[in-house]
């Protein structure tokens, strides 16, 4: 069976969800058995872009933001390459919304994973584009001025064409298959999850 | 020496004037003339007041003129504010305008329409400057197809100029080869498909706009993908993401789309991704003048991307080096697997010349020699946080400085990769010209028309960083030392000071949005 460890022990806290998606990638790229040299992942900067580390295979530790424009690059220049791009709700919501957008438009065959926890967090718990509106945060002492940014439903909007699914990491199997579902899909496909950011995450549950 | 002519058309937006222009470009081509050309307009679509001018000679040439032989002015109103531009014997024609009085609207209303005032005009210039009018004909044909009204306004021009005027004496072209119209975009577009280009991506931005519209138009017989996204932010990462997966990449853009694509640049040389970021300059800061032209990003380009890393900035000064060195760029960015700027300007861009045809090249590609998915090879991260050699995080000290180092290292092959600078005249001269990019034209135009031509030699660099520190030895060797910029800041003597020592006698800098001419350095030159 193809390794996609790389032997690099995982930096997240302990408790985070962002193991429940990183051991769900592994399950499902061995279940799909996907060609190892024709697999690129492209990470996003932010705790989950932090799996690039983690994995063993063709990646891109991509700029904040960015990794969905440069997976989109990837698929163009090589459309026989399987190219996923994994990111925070900071990075693709926030610094990279437009390439979210625009990619969903060209329908392009990519899957785009969101690691969304409602919070900016390896920069220490600032709100992001899907903190609730009122939230504290370190950035918004007065609360958070703007309501929150509903990813599935826009693209919904953007082009009904595309795949777009919100899942709970508190349910690890259904997280899983839809993995399965989003990475099989010949279309572009985003894959929310929705997680609780053990480190920050407090300041959500109290507003 | 062959006398240039300088033939202007001027008009407001939406007559026509560009595509005329071209086409008398063609026909002087055709005729076996050199040619440069030079376009003025505003940044707007309709109105306005916008000129072409070429200036051809039968011998080699290179720039336009300001002085102006023969000055058509399509609408009234037209010629006035480039009375300065006109000598003694300057013919200008304008409808009912106070000077030779061809009557344009009459001619058009015969026609049936008041878009024909520029092909009466070449029909005019046909007949002034004995060119073949078949030859010319065919050429309208080609251009307006079926609307056989265009003929017409040609044979309109042409017979009143018959009855009006007197053919001028004009040496004849004396080219016998063929030879192809381009502007500095599309030269550049040629030497990036010559060097083996796979993806192009750009959002529109004057005036590195034409090259997108060129590699686009020829996306299939080049066999390239043109990709336009959403802003110039994408533009550079799709363009790394492709250079990752084994595409040869180049972007264009100027100078606000290229501050967006600098924190690619960074990535780029710190993954290790070879990109060629075509940056034709325009006036800033910010939105500044579209359509106008100078060299002001010089120093941002060289500097652009955060953090310290080895990266390529070449410069064209006319045609035949976009071609060249915009070939030599896509290979530099896949020999060393780093960013490399390509610059060019307004006044290049968008000016064109009779060139040699690029298409008989064959191809010059240099493979990257990096690990690419789907190959094959051996599996790696391209990584935008500092590395090991696998691809994957280091923070520590001594790992990360030996990575830097690594990095950092390529200057040396890189510097001895760069295209060598062109020194004209001779090393006895008294005097040196220093300077880059579309001064080139001016420069040379206004030495081979400067009777003391001997008193000069001139020094044009190519590639500008990394900066090879011996171009102080060759400056230091003349006893006068004169920069010409079309900046407002010297940004040459500025990277030039950084690294050698070279004091300047004089300065000629421009910087109101126009290029040089010939006449106003030859004047600046002797002052």
């Amino acid at each position: 069976m193809t390794n996609w460890r790389s032997g690099v022990i995982p930096t997240w806290c302990p408790g985070c969800e962002d193991y429940v998606i990183f051991a769900g990638l592994q399950g499902t790229l061995a279940k799909l058995n996907l060609d190892q040299d024709k697999t690129v992942i492209v990470y996003d900067i932010g705790c989950i872009g932090n799996m690039a580390d983690f994995v063993k295979g063709w990646g891109v530790h991509s700029l904040h933001g960015r990794s969905i424009s440069t997976a989109v690059g990837i698929k163009l220049a090589n459309p026989e390459l399987n190219v996923i791009a994994i990111g925070g709700d900071g990075g693709i919501y926030g610094e990279g919304l437009s390439h979210l957008i625009a990619a969903a438009r060209l329908n392009i065959d990519i899957t785009v994973i969101v690691a969304n926890n409602h919070l900016y967090s390896l920069t220490t718990g600032q709100s992001s584009p899907t903190t609730p509106k009122g939230t504290k945060t370190k950035s918004t002492p007065h609360g958070v001025p703007s309501v929150a940014l509903m990813p599935v439903e826009l693209l919904k909007t953007v082009n009904p064409e595309v795949t777009a699914e919100h899942l709970d990491c508190k349910e690890p199997l259904k997280v899983n298959e839809a993995m399965e579902r989003a990475i099989s899909h010949k279309g572009f496909h985003l894959l929310d999850l929705e997680q609780l950011c053990v480190s920050f995450g407090k300041q959500l549950k109290q507003s | 020496m062959d006398k240039v002519i300088t033939v202007k058309i001027a008009g407001p937006a939406g007559t026509g004037i560009k595509s005329a222009g071209l086409l008398l470009a063609k026909m002087l081509s055709e005729s076996g003339y050199n040619l440069k050309d030079y376009s003025e307009y505003p940044s707007l679509v309709r109105g306005g007041h916008n000129t072409y001018q070429v200036s051809f000679s039968p011998s080699e040439i290179y720039s336009v003129h300001f002085m102006v032989d023969i000055f058509i002015s399509l609408v009234a109103g037209h010629w006035q504010e480039h009375s300065k531009e006109f000598g003694e014997n300057t013919l200008v024609f304008a409808d009912n305008d106070g000077k030779i009085n061809i009557p344009f609207k009459e001619m058009c209303d015969k026609l049936g329409g008041n878009i024909y005032s520029n092909t009466i005009s070449l029909g005019l210039l046909a007949y002034l400057l004995d060119l073949d009018k078949e030859f010319a004909k065919k050429n309208i044909a080609d251009a307006y197809g079926n609307d056989s009204n265009n003929l017409s306004a040609f044979e309109e021009g042409y017979s009143w100029g018959e009855k009006n005027c007197q053919k001028l004496s004009v040496e004849k072209g004396r080219n016998t080869e063929k030879k192809i119209i381009v502007d500095g975009n599309e030269a550049a577009g040629w030497g990036l498909y010559k060097a083996g280009l796979d993806m192009f991506v750009a959002y529109p931005m004057t005036p590195a706009s034409g090259l997108l519209h060129f590699l686009a138009k020829n996306m299939d017989e080049f066999k390239i993908k043109v990709i336009h996204p959403e802003d110039e932010i994408a533009v550079a990462s799709i363009a790394s993401g492709a250079s990752m997966a084994g595409s040869r990449a180049a972007v264009g853009t100027s100078g606000g789309g290229f501050a967006l694509m600098t924190e690619t640049i960074s990535l780029d040389a710190q993954a290790g991704l070879g990109v060629v970021y075509f940056l034709s300059m325009r006036p800033g800061p910010a939105t500044g003048m579209p359509t106008w032209t100078q060299q002001g990003d010089l120093l941002f380009a060289i500097h652009s991307g955060h953090g310290e890393f080895p990266k390529v900035v070449l410069a064209a000064g006319d045609h035949e080096e976009a071609y060249e060195l915009s070939k030599l760029s896509l290979n530099l960015a896949n020999k060393f697997d780093i960013p490399v700027i390509m610059l060019s300007d307004k006044n290049l861009s968008e000016s064109s010349a009779n060139t040699k045809d690029f298409n008989i090249d064959e191809k010059e590609v240099v493979v990257s020699t990096k690990q690419i998915p789907g190959k094959g090879h051996t599996i790696k991260l391209y990584n935008s946080y500092e590395h090991n050699e696998d691809g994957y995080s280091v923070e520590e000290a001594a790992e990360s400085k030996k990575a830097m180092d690594l990095r950092l290292n390529k200057e040396k092959d890189i510097l001895e990769a760069m295209p060598k600078v062109n020194l004209y005249g001779s090393d006895k001269a008294k005097k040196i010209i220093v300077s880059w990019g579309s001064t080139k034209g001016a420069i040379l135009e206004a030495l081979k028309e400067m009777e003391n031509k001997e008193d000069f030699a001139f020094l044009q660099l190519k590639g500008l960083w990394p900066i090879d520190p011996r171009i102080g030895q060759i400056i230091n060797g003349f006893s006068e030392k004169i920069l010409v910029e079309n900046n407002a800041t010297a940004q040459l003597e500025s990277l030039l000071k950084s690294k050698m020592t070279v004091e300047f006698t004089k300065k000629i800098l421009k910087y109101d949005g126009r290029p040089f001419f010939p006449e106003e350095l030859k004047e600046e030159l002797n002052d």
